[in-house]
This record gives structure tokens, C-alpha cells and sequence, in this order.
């Protein structure tokens, strides 16, 4: 069975790719085009980026691109907005490498009672 | 002292995709597809259940629990507990018959916690699947993937614990039957059952009202736990913790995500708890011990990863 979660089937064949974090001297991972950012960066046995779900639900694996290709699937709007996702806030289980990416983690903060009300 | 109200009877669930969330509870968990409503919503349920469905997936643009439902003996308890709910404070909604497919009315309301239950007290009674009333075999054939048993409880994180407790107990009937303390005495952690099992439903201390942590699903044995564990490798799933034993209720689990980052837990065993059972307790600084019995540390996921 595949259920989806780590595999994106758009593209024909898979590439590789270099994800770097940015300010940074860390050598970073690579990344197949088949496998979320985030499950390759622990299948690189790496802690750049916090690990949840995995799934796009809980919003742990926050990142921010700031430059490179991806494609992302669906992911909850309880943690990125529209806006934030045009701009590159996307969650990394819910993206996959279309060309070399920098990144930067931005986990989000815990939201008291106000503001989710 | 019991007020009326049976057992979980339903959990709605937000999906971001269908298709990938079916694949996960059915599939996989091994849940019955039961029927689908012009909202796109499918209905499912474990098969030795004998109402219709216990488990509703909704899709929609973030994940989490749309709202939890405990069925109750009969409607003049639904009566009863509609005026008791108001005398507390909460804003009672009537939800109509049939807005679920073959639902009676339900008695909506938000706990202090920030999630939203259900009471009602009439569906459509389907029977275990696969297996007659009379003279029934042992189990069906044709089950898949981890044949889950029943939709057993969920565990939520929310704030406000001992208002939540105040209505659970006072108001719906509840006991505590487990909780863990701080050494000042605050309760972080309450697991509440309406029935003999550990728990019906449980909370967990949290800043954020309204979140959820997982739906859990009965099997029999650590047999079935551990094929679970296989079946997860096996179809390269999500996993957040297990195969394990708690140290709260006692149960053996493993603990998994769905397509959309719920969690699912499947489980077996757990202590049982009778209305004059003094509530266990766990000290706060036993955490790790209390939630992973074996490792006896705390994984950060399994505490922060909600929806
Ligand atoms: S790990 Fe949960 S949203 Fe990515
Ligand atoms: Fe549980």
C-alpha cells in the first residue's frame, strides 16, 4: 500500500537535490524528488528541522524556503495561511525537492486560549 | 454516579485528502467503509461495533477532530442532561436527526477544555459485521490490514482540567479513573471513563483549548499490537512511538499518523476501574515512566505533535 505521505508521483523520473540551511556552515542533506524534505532529512539521520506528523498536520516542521523549486501537497491551514505558503512558509513534510533548496526552520510558537477562540 | 451516558460512539475526524485517509483507515487500520453522505463525509466503523459507524472522516483544509460523540441510554436521558448542561453553563446546540445519516438528534456542546461532544441516544444498529446475532461465529472472514475491534476513546489536550472534570463527573456521570499530579497538587493529566474501562476519554494539560492527540482503536492482543507494528514498516506509514506498554491504564500500544498528521493509536489490555476505585495516580516527576513504561522518558513528539 502507498498512502501517499511520502511519495509524490508528478514526476517521471527522480532527481536529487541539496538542501541547505541558511547562515549556516552544516553540509545540509540530499533530498530524492519522491520523498518529503522532511523524511529525507531523517533518513539522513539529521535534527535540522523538528520532526511531528509527518503528514501536514501539526505544523512542528515549519520551514521557511528562501530559495529553490518544490512542489508541495496539501497542508493544514490551522498552521501555514495562503499568503504564507505563496511566500515560501510551507511545512516540509508536505514538500518535495524540485531543485537545490534553503531552507530555515520556523517551528511554530504554542497559541494560547486567545487567539485560537 | 452514572448519569445515562454509555460509551464513545462516534469521532469526527478532518482529513486534508480523502482517497489517502481511506487507504489509512481502512486499508490499513482495517476499518469498515459503511456508507457517505452528499457532504462527502464516509462513515466507518471497527467491525465487532454494532452500531452503524463510529468513526466520520470529513475533509477538509486543516486536520484535527471536528467534535467527539457519547451515546447515551435513551432520549429522555438526552432530555435530562440537555437541562443539566445548560444549569452549568454550557451553550447547549440541538443538532437535527439525520444530519448525521442515520443518527438521531445530538445535544452539541464545548467543554471547558475547547472541544466540542456530543450526546445522543439513537442509531441505526447495524450489528458486528460479517457475523449473524444468532449463533455467531468467531469472527468474520475478508478483514484487512490491523482489524481493528472498535473505536475505543481519544486523548485530547486542552486547558481548563478541572472544569472539564467538574462536567464529565458531575454532570455526565464520569469517573476519574486515573490522573497525574504535580507535587503542588495540580492535575496535568485526567482519564475519565464512563464504563469499566481505563478510560472513555482523556485530557491532557495544555495551553492551546481545543487540540487533538489521538483516536484509539481496540485489539484483542500484544500479538495483534506487534502485526500492527509490521503493517506499519510494511506500508512505510508514519509511526510516532511503539510497540510499547503505558504506565497510565497499563495498555499496550503503538502509536501512529495518518496521511493528514491525526494520530491513531492501536491498543490492547489496560486495568479496569470500578465506580468505588479510588482514582490511580501518577506523580508528575514519574511522567516518563507513567506514558512509556519501558523507555521511561518522554518523547517530545508524542507530547507537542497535535492537530
Ligand atoms: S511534521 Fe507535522 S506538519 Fe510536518
Ligand atoms: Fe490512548
Amino acid at each position: 500500500m502507498n498512502n501517499n505521505n511520502h511519495t509524490c508521483l508528478e514526476q517521471e523520473t527522480v532527481t536529487e537535490h541539496l538542501i541547505t540551511l541558511n547562515a549556516t556552515e552544516q553540509d545540509g542533506f540530499r533530498a530524492k524528488s519522491d520523498v518529503s524534505v522532511l523524511v529525507a532529512m531523517e533518513r539522513a539521520g539529521q535534527h535540522l528541522i523538528p520532526v511531528g506528523c509527518r503528514g501536514g498536520g501539526c505544523g512542528k516542521c515549519r520551514i521557511h524556503v528562501l530559495q529553490g523549486e518544490y512542489f508541495s501537497k496539501r497542508m493544514s491551514r490551522a498552521w501555514i495561511s495562503p499568503e504564507q505558503e505563496s511566500a515560501g512558509t510551507v511545512l516540509a513534510c508536505r514538500i518535495f525537492a524540485r531543485g537545490d533548496l534553503v531552507i530555515e526552520p520556523d517551528p511554530p510558537e504554542i497559541r494560547p486560549q486567545s487567539q485560537t477562540k | 454516579m452514572k448519569k445515562g451516558v454509555m460509551r464513545p460512539g462516534h469521532v469526527q475526524i478532518r482529513v486534508l485528502d480523502m482517497d489517502e485517509a481511506l487507504k489509512h483507515y481502512v486499508d490499513l487500520l482495517g476499518l469498515i467503509e459503511m456508507d457517505r453522505d452528499d457532504q462527502g463525509r464516509v462513515y466507518l466503523k471497527g467491525w465487532t461495533e454494532v452500531d452503524k459507524f463510529s468513526v466520520v472522516l470529513r475533509e477538509a483544509d486543516q486536520a484535527g477532530m471536528d467534535f467527539m460523540g457519547f451515546k447515551c441510554l435513551d432520549e429522555d436521558v438526552l432530555d435530562n442532561l440537555h437541562q443539566d448542561l445548560k444549569a452549568f453553563g454550557c451553550e447547549v446546540e440541538e443538532v437535527p436527526e439525520g444530519e448525521l445519516k442515520d443518527c438521531g438528534r445530538r445535544l452539541r456542546f464545548v467543554a471547558p477544555s475547547g472541544h466540542a461532544f456530543e450526546l445522543y441516544a439513537t442509531k441505526k444498529q447495524t450489528g458486528k459485521w460479517g457475523l449473524s446475532n444468532r449463533n455467531p461465529e468467531a469472527w468474520p472472514r475478508g478483514l484487512q490490514g490491523m482489524k481493528a475491534t472498535r473505536f475505543d476513546h481519544c486523548l485530547l489536550y486542552g486547558v481548563d482540567l478541572d472544569k472539564t472534570l467538574e462536567l464529565f463527573r458531575d454532570v455526565l456521570g464520569f469517573d476519574l479513573a486515573e490522573q497525574v499530579l504535580t507535587p503542588d497538587g495540580k492535575r496535568v493529566a485526567q482519564f475519565l471513563t464512563a464504563s469499566m474501562k481505563a478510560h472513555d476519554i482523556a485530557f491532557i494539560d495544555h495551553p492551546e483549548p481545543g487540540m487533538f492527540h489521538h483516536a484509539s482503536f481496540f485489539l484483542d492482543t500484544w500479538e495483534d499490537v506487534l502485526r500492527a507494528a509490521d503493517l506499519i514498516s510494511m506500508t512505510d506509514t508514519s509511526i510516532d512511538i511503539g510497540p510499547t506498554r503505558h504506565g497510565l491504564t497499563h495498555g499496550k500500544t503503538i502509536y501512529f499518523f495518518d496521511p493528514s498528521g491525526n494520530r491513531t493509536e492501536v491498543f490492547c489490555g489496560g486495568d479496569y476501574h470500578y465506580p468505588d476505585h479510588e482514582p490511580v495516580t501518577w506523580d508528575a516527576d514519574e511522567l516518563g515512566k507513567a506514558i512509556f513504561y519501558h523507555d521511561r522518558q518522554l518523547n517530545e513528539r508524542f507530547l507537542t505533535a497535535l492537530t
